[in-house]
């Protein structure tokens, strides 16, 4: 068995003999007398009228069938015939440098590849596909004789998996998608019109694999991986049945976990709470999403530095990871925290620089010392690089910043006037990024006392009680040997947490916790009873506070933590707090009886 | 000359099916159609040359026509950009 991994863009599992296909072929270059000229010219005409019939043809099959989807890209493809820069260019070959009609056609097309491989947007990017496609087409037509039958995939056997250098929407268009259960191509990316497709038909698939369609022969049987992106070659017997009960395993978790996780998150007297995710990396977000994440409420961004090779990401790297972010959770909202990370991380930080490894990244910060938001004032280079990045990529979903790491009103502001200054410079190459809600992580007790005048010049707060607890309490958990007094039901942790929501709420400043607290099913309850309806937590702790929420009275809680609020010690806290739990689950049992 | 400048408003820009409902509807004019972002300038009336402009949501673009029909074109065009291209995802 050969393993070969690529992107999976459709996930499951598909098993069959494999259909291969391949396109690419080069253009041969002949040099043509001037008599021929005319011929030649009549032969690319001849060949455009074939590929409009053609596209014509499919766009109105395909716009009653299952592939309804890729209907308009044929539509583009109409145009992009006709469009003076592929035919009409090749016709101006032909004509000036004497050459046959497919070198010709093969030459336009690659200097519009060039062009299109020069724009940033990834989704535009991707539609050199359509011109490659269509360049196939005119190549294929100017030798009508060779054009392979039109039926090629109607004849399939059942249970086939096509492997393809590149599958493009013509190619797409014509395959029984009822035989063909699975493909994996060469090329490709997320966003290829064909990665779409599949998607939308549940056809498990895998792109960008680089030589599937050299490495297996046809008949052999192929497995596909669409989940972790990976095709296994002529498994054995045993080999294939482990494939797939993996992957069935795979699949049932899953299932468990979106049917937990699944719709919002509601207490048994029908609160309503909004359930975000903390996530580091980008690709974190597809998790967050199927544990049933109504938003990302703290992205990490500092764990770009740990993915960026050798060196500090740039603002263009950090764009595409924030507009990938964007993109794939929208309409849902995604809220960036800038860099958190301290003086030695950015230590010889000059665009280009190779920075210091960042291993063990949270650890190595100066809890108090320069970092987060101070330090971003003092490198202004940095934060105006990561500034810059986050409003290019606002118009591609719903995003948030928030600033960490706030001790008061002069450094929110100062922030805030850099973020200005960035938008201001855009604005000037004409980019105008769009309104960008503006918040601070609420972290530092200076904060948490200045609450009120916070409140005035943010459009939100997320309460980050791991830090907060901390500095509240003068405990470092690092330190083994105060760890135990890091208590998140201190009566002064209670108050701090009260004391800012009600500030929030007298402003009508939305407020969210992102703390360990919002996933301790314990501590779970007291929040809501504090009045908190928005909380972000890591992806795996959604589905449990979910089941949690379910069974909590947010009514009862409310009256439980003003009991709380009256209490001396953590002790006694503890206590009343379990009595209430105990006695609300049983309440909620005789209910449901 | 009746130039007009409009921002992009939907979610993707002028991405494939925009670009090829702004193109259709250029076509449908007898006057010649610019379209301008920054210092690039393309074609209207090509498909390619609305893609290659690479215009995401924000941005603002310049329309530019001329001939007969100038007037009505650079209005009809504007309007189908600021209409985010009626809708479409």
């Amino acid at each position: 068995m050969t393993r070969l991994s690529g992107i999976g863009v459709s996930p499951g599992v598909a098993v069959g003999r494999a259909v291969l296909l391949t396109q690419s072929s080069l253009a041969m270059r002949f040099s043509i007398g001037e008599n021929r000229v005319a011929e030649e010219l009549e032969r690319l005409h001849r060949a455009q009228e074939r590929s409009r019939q053609q596209l014509r043809e499919i766009r109105a099959r395909l716009a009653t069938g299952p592939a309804a989807d890729l209907a308009p890209v044929f539509d583009a493809q109409l145009l992009m015939l006709d469009d003076p820069m592929l035919v009409a260019r090749a016709a101006e070959v032909v004509r000036r440098q004497h050459v046959n009609a497919e070198w010709a056609v093969q030459r336009a097309f690659d200097e519009l590849a060039a062009v299109f491989e020069g724009i940033e947007d990834p989704y535009l990017r991707e539609r050199k596909g359509d011109v490659a496609d269509i360049a196939g087409r005119l190549r294929m037509n100017l030798r009508p004789d060779q054009t392979p039958a039109p039926d090629l995939f109607r004849n399939v056997g059942e249970a086939s998996i096509l492997i393809t250098d590149e599958l493009t929407p013509s190619v797409a268009a014509q395959v029984d998608w009822q035989k063909v259960r699975g493909f994996a191509a060469d090329a490709g990316s997320r966003t290829y019109h064909t990665a779409i497709l599949a998607r939308s038909l549940g056809v498990p698939a895998v792109v960008g694999l680089g030589s599937a369609s050299v490495a297996v022969a046809p008949g052999t049987r192929v497995v596909i991986d669409g989940s972790v992106g990976e095709i296994a070659i002529n498994p054995s017997e045993d080999e294939l049945q482990e494939v797939v009960a993996r992957a069935a395993r795979r699949a049932d978790a899953e299932r468990t976990l979106e049917a937990t996780g699944a719709g919002p998150a509601r207490t048994a007297d029908g609160v309503k709470l909004v359930i975000q995710a903390n996530v580091e990396l980008p690709e974190d977000v597809a998790t967050a999403r199927r544990c049933g994440a109504e938003g990302i409420g703290l992205y990490r961004s500092e764990f770009l530095l740990t993915t960026t090779l050798g060196g500090v990401p740039t603002e263009e790297i950090q764009y595409r990871a924030y507009r990938g972010m964007l993109e794939a959770m929208f309409p849902a909202p995604v809220t960036i925290r800038t860099f958190d990370i301290d003086d030695e991380q950015v230590a010889g930080w000059t665009p280009g620089a190779v920075a210091r490894p960042p291993r063990g990244l949270m650890r190595s910060r100066g809890p108090m010392g320069l970092r987060a938001t101070r330090l971003l004032l003092d490198r202004r280079d940095v934060f105006r690089a990561q500034l810059r990045a986050l409003l290019r990529a606002a118009p591609s979903g719903r995003l948030r910043v928030m600033f960490p790491f706030i001790s008061g009103v002069d450094e929110l502001r100062e922030a805030r006037r850099v973020l200005d200054e960035a938008r201001a410079d855009l604005t000037r190459q004409g980019l105008a990024p769009p309104p960008v809600p503006v918040g601070i992580m609420l972290e530092i007790p200076s904060a948490a006392a200045t609450a009120d005048l916070l409140a005035r010049e943010v459009d939100f707060f997320s309460i980050g009680t791991n830090d907060l607890i901390q500095y509240s309490l003068a405990v470092d958990r690092t330190d083994a040997r105060v760890a135990h007094l890091y208590e998140p039901l201190h009566p002064a942790i209670l108050r701090t947490l009260r004391g800012v929501i009600r500030a929030a709420r007298r402003r009508s400043v939305p407020v969210a916790l992102c703390g360990e607290m919002a996933a301790d099913p314990v501590l779970l309850p007291v929040l809501v009873g504090l009045g908190l309806r928005e909380l972000s937590m890591s992806p795996a702790a959604i589905p449990v506070a979910k089941r949690v929420l379910s069974q909590v009275n947010a009514a009862v809680m409310r009256s439980v933590v003003r009991e709380l609020m009256c209490l001396p010690s953590v002790a006694d806290i503890e206590r009343r707090l379990a009595d209430a739990l105990a006695g609300g689950a049983e309440g909620h049992e005789e209910e449901s009886r | 000359m009746t130039a007009r400048t409009v921002t992009i408003t939907n979610q993707l820009g002028m991405h494939a099916r925009a670009a090829a409902k702004f193109v259709h509807a250029a076509t449908a004019f007898e006057s010649r159609v610019r379209v301008a972002l920054g210092s690039r300038v393309m074609d209207g009336k090509s498909i390619m040359g609305i893609l290659l402009l690479a215009a995401a949501r924000g941005s603002v673009i310049t329309i530019t026509a001329s001939g007969p029909d100038e007037a009505e074109a650079c209005e009809i065009l504007c309007r189908l950009v600021e209409s985010g291209f009626e809708d479409t995802p």
